[in-house]
C-alpha cells in the first residue's frame, strides 16, 4: 500500500471513530507514526463538521413541512406519486370535458387566437389542456408543449405592446412552466427508447393528470433528476420514434434561436414591474431549450455523468 | 439500512407515511448539503425541490444495490447544478483584508471555531469533486460507501479525495486567514 493510501484509510478510520465520540488523542495512539500528519487533518475536519452543525430555521421547516404534507395528501395510493399531485384529481378531465363541449360551437376556433386578456383565452387555454390530455406519446406532449411555448412567447410580445404587466407576468408563469415541461419530457425522451430508460427516477409521464389548470399554471416542478440508468431494459427505437425526435429537435433548435431573441428585444418597453418576470422568461427559455436538446442527444448515461460533474460555479 | 430499505420501498408501492418518514430522516441533511453548496440564501427553496423531485420519481425507484440516500444526494446534487445554471448565480468568494495573509498558524486556525460562511467560503477555492466529498461526507453524513454510489467511484477513490478535501480546505483556511475568533 503506498503511503498516500494508507493516510487516506488512517485519516477516515479516525473520522470514523471520531464520529462515534473518541477523542482525536485515542485514535492517534493507534498511529503514533503518522500523528503528526493526520492531526491537523483531523481538526479541519471537525471544524468543518462542526461548523455544519446548523439546523434550518423552525418557521422555514414547518412550513416546508405543511407543503409537503399538502403535495403528499393528493398522491394516489398504490399507483406511485403522480407528476402533478398538487392539482385537483377531476382538473384534466374537466377542461377537456370543458373543450370537447364547446367544439364545434364556433367558440373554440374564436378564441383559438385570443390574447390573455381576452374574456375568451380560458377557452383557448382549456382547448390546449384537451389536446395534450389526447396525446398520449412522452415526445408528443413534448411537440405540443414547443407549440404552446410559441404561442406564449406571441401572447407576452403582445402583452408588453399593450402595457400590461399583469397579465404579461401570468403569461411568462406559462411559458416557465411549458418549457420545464419540455426538459422533463425530453430528459425521459433521451433516456427512453435506443437509450437506457432512467427507471431509478424518472416517472413515466403518460401515466400522469395531462396538465395545468387553466387560470392556474403549475408551478416548476416539473423537471425529473438525472438518473442512473438500467442498461438491460433498453429498447429499440422505431423508425416513427426517431422521425418525431428529429422534429421535436427540429422545433426547439428553432424556438432556442427565436425566442430569447424575441423577448430580448422587448426589455426595452415592457412596464418595470414586469421587468423581473421578462428577465427569467429569457434565462428559463435559454437554458432550457439547449438542456432539451442536450437530452435528446443521445448522451444517456454520459449526460447524467456530465450533470454530475457540473456546478456553474 | 434494513428499515430504509422497507420504508423505500412502502413509499414507492404509495404509502404516504412511509414518504413523510423519508422526508423526516433526511430534511436537515439535504438542506446542509445545500446551504454548502449555494449558501443559506437561496437553500430553503432548493431543499423543498428536492422532497419533490423525489416524491415525483419514487414511484420508479429500484434498490438495485444503490441505496435511498445516495439516490437522494444524486437528486440533491443536480438541483444544486440546475440552480446554477438557472439563476446563473456565480458565487463570489469575499476576498477581506487578511485573505493574503499567509502568516497564520494552522494549528492556531483549526482550533478556533469556524462558521458557515466562512467554510463555503473556503470550500469555494477546492476542486468540485473535494467540495462534493466534503458536502457528501460532513453536511450529508453519508458513509464512504454511500458516497461512493453518489459520485460513482470506488471506495478507495473516495477516501483518497477525502484526504486531499481536508488538507486543501485546511491549506485554504489558513491563507484567507481564517482563524479570527468568532
Amino acid at each position: 500500500m503506498n503511503r498516500d493510501k494508507e493516510l487516506a484509510n488512517i485519516l477516515n478510520d479516525c473520522l470514523e471513530r471520531l464520529l462515534q465520540g473518541e477523542t482525536i488523542e485515542q485514535c492517534l495512539q493507534d498511529y503514533p507514526q503518522y500523528a503528526g500528519e493526520i492531526e491537523p487533518l483531523l481538526q479541519t475536519a471537525m471544524a468543518a463538521k462542526k461548523a455544519l452543525a446548523i439546523q434550518p430555521g423552525v418557521e422555514f421547516k414547518a412550513r416546508a413541512r405543511y407543503q409537503f404534507q399538502s403535495v403528499l395528501k393528493e398522491a394516489k395510493p398504490g399507483r406511485g406519486l403522480p407528476f402533478f399531485s398538487w392539482q385537483p384529481h377531476w382538473a384534466p378531465a374537466l377542461t377537456i370535458g370543458l373543450a370537447l363541449l364547446l367544439a364545434g360551437s364556433g367558440t373554440v376556433a374564436a378564441a383559438g387566437n385570443s390574447m390573455p386578456d381576452s374574456p375568451l383565452y380560458p377557452v383557448k387555454l382549456a382547448t390546449e389542456q384537451a389536446q395534450l390530455g389526447l396525446t398520449f406519446s412522452d415526445i408528443g406532449k413534448a411537440k405540443v408543449y414547443v407549440e404552446l411555448a410559441d404561442k406564449r412567447v406571441a401572447e407576452i410580445a403582445y402583452m408588453v405592446n399593450q402595457g400590461k404587466p399583469k397579465e404579461i407576468e401570468a403569461t411568462v408563469q406559462r411559458l416557465n412552466s411549458h418549457l420545464t415541461m419540455i426538459v422533463s419530457l425530453s430528459l425521459v425522451e433521451g433516456a427512453a427508447p435506443g437509450e437506457p430508460p432512467a427507471e431509478e427516477a424518472t416517472p413515466r409521464l403518460m401515466q400522469a393528470p395531462a396538465a395545468e389548470v387553466a387560470e392556474a399554471p403549475a408551478p416548476q416542478l416539473a423537471e425529473t433528476p438525472a438518473v442512473e440508468p438500467a442498461p438491460e431494459e433498453a429498447a429499440k427505437e422505431t423508425p416513427e420514434q426517431a422521425e418525431a425526435k428529429a422534429k421535436l429537435k427540429e422545433l426547439l433548435k428553432q424556438n432556442k434561436n427565436i425566442h430569447p431573441a424575441v423577448l430580448r428585444a422587448l426589455l426595452d418597453e415592457v412596464p418595470d414591474s414586469a421587468r423581473p418576470a421578462l428577465l427569467q422568461a429569457i434565462a428559463n427559455a435559454e437554458a432550457d431549450y439547449q438542456k432539451a436538446l442536450e437530452a435528446l442527444d443521445d448522451e444517456g448515461d454520459e449526460q447524467g455523468e456530465k450533470r454530475h460533474g457540473e456546478e456553474g460555479d | 439500512m434494513q428499515e430504509e430499505q422497507s420504508l423505500t420501498h412502502r413509499a414507492r408501492e404509495g404509502d404516504k407515511e412511509a414518504f413523510a418518514q423519508l422526508y423526516e430522516n433526511y430534511f436537515d441533511k439535504i438542506y446542509r448539503y445545500v446551504v454548502l453548496k449555494i449558501g443559506k440564501a437561496d437553500a430553503e427553496d432548493v431543499t423543498q425541490q428536492v422532497f419533490i423531485k423525489a416524491l415525483q420519481a419514487i414511484a420508479s425507484f429500484k434498490w438495485k444495490g444503490i441505496p435511498f440516500s445516495a439516490w437522494l444526494f444524486r437528486i440533491a446534487h443536480n438541483q444544486v447544478v440546475d440552480y446554477f445554471r438557472k439563476e446563473k448565480k456565480v458565487i463570489k468568494v469575499p476576498l477581506n483584508e487578511s485573505s493574503s495573509r499567509s502568516d497564520s498558524d494552522p494549528q492556531q486556525m483549526a482550533e478556533r471555531s469556524l462558521d458557515i460562511e466562512h467554510l463555503i467560503s473556503a470550500t469555494r477555492q477546492l476542486t468540485r469533486a473535494q467540495r462534493e466529498v466534503l458536502g457528501l461526507r460532513f453536511a450529508g453524513e453519508l458513509s464512504i460507501a454511500e458516497t461512493a454510489k453518489v459520485m460513482r467511484k470506488s471506495e478507495g477513490a473516495i477516501k483518497a479525495l477525502q484526504h486531499s478535501a481536508i488538507v486543501a480546505l485546511r491549506k485554504t483556511m489558513s491563507r484567507t486567514g481564517n482563524n479570527e475568533p468568532r
